[in-house]
């Protein structure tokens, strides 16, 4: 899953993002792009030190300057509803399907599609976790 | 096991990251791209004092920007369990200075 999948995915969610500088911006996502440029709605701001604060109806903050982001926990299930709608598409429509048969290709494909498999039973539950690792 | 030069091999499993300030963030690497931005899950700060043991703080869902990252290692889950955390006692780091 791609970071700016998921950063996508958090539209519409309260995030807290982090600058470089070390202000934290507390909003509303409206929209992003692929600089990780975002827009933000009904936004706190808080200085460094967390003893200065300003409110805001929306602001637009540059990628570059973004530290962190943290989202709601819920929206990494939504990534991965959107992930199944495009999976369901019918198998062999797609371009890529018909070279399997190569080397190095197939055994990597495999284990990544176990991984995701995995995941999706094991997020609430927390055994999938250990699942992934031999002993 | 981080096999090749990409993190596809640690998706997925726990890992930890030393960020450009000096913050050590333990979590589920969940996805990553060119950049290395990061997606990390159930993700907790630990934060380390000469006077007091290691306190784990509960971050959740996290996207860390490649730019504030300086190290990505896999954690080592049975070694990390035989560590009392409480009795851990360490410099916090300084932030990278550019």
């Amino acid at each position: 899953m791609l970071p700016l999948s998921l950063l996508k995915t958090a539209q519409g969610h309260p995030m807290l993002v982090e600058l470089k500088n070390g202000e934290t911006y507390n909003g509303h996502l409206v929209n992003c792009d692929t600089w990780m440029n975002i827009h933000l709605r009904e936004v706190i701001c808080t200085s460094k030190d967390g003893d200065r604060f300003w409110r805001m109806p929306e602001c637009y903050i540059r990628g570059n300057t973004i530290k962190y982001l943290r989202v709601p926990d819920e929206v990494i299930d939504k990534v991965q509803e959107d992930k199944n709608r495009s999976d369901r598409r019918p198998p062999g429509v797609g371009r890529g399907r018909g070279r399997g048969g190569g080397h190095g290709h197939g055994p990597d494909d495999a284990s990544g599609r176990g991984g995701r498999g995995g995941r999706g039973g094991g997020r609430t539950g927390g055994p999938a976790r250990g699942g992934g690792r031999g002993r | 096991m981080l096999g090749g030069p990409g993190l596809e091999s640690v998706v997925d499993q726990i890992i930890s990251v030393i960020t450009n300030d000096g913050r050590n963030i333990v979590g589920v690497l969940k996805g990553f791209d060119q950049a290395t931005n990061i997606i990390l899950d159930e993700s907790h700060e630990r934060v380390y004092s000469t006077k007091e043991g290691v306190q784990q703080l509960v971050l959740g869902l996290y996207i860390i920007r490649g730019d504030n990252i300086s190290i990505i290692g896999e954690l080592d889950e049975e070694l990390d369990a035989s560590l009392d955390l409480a009795e851990v006692r360490a410099h916090p780091l300084r932030p990278v200075i550019h």
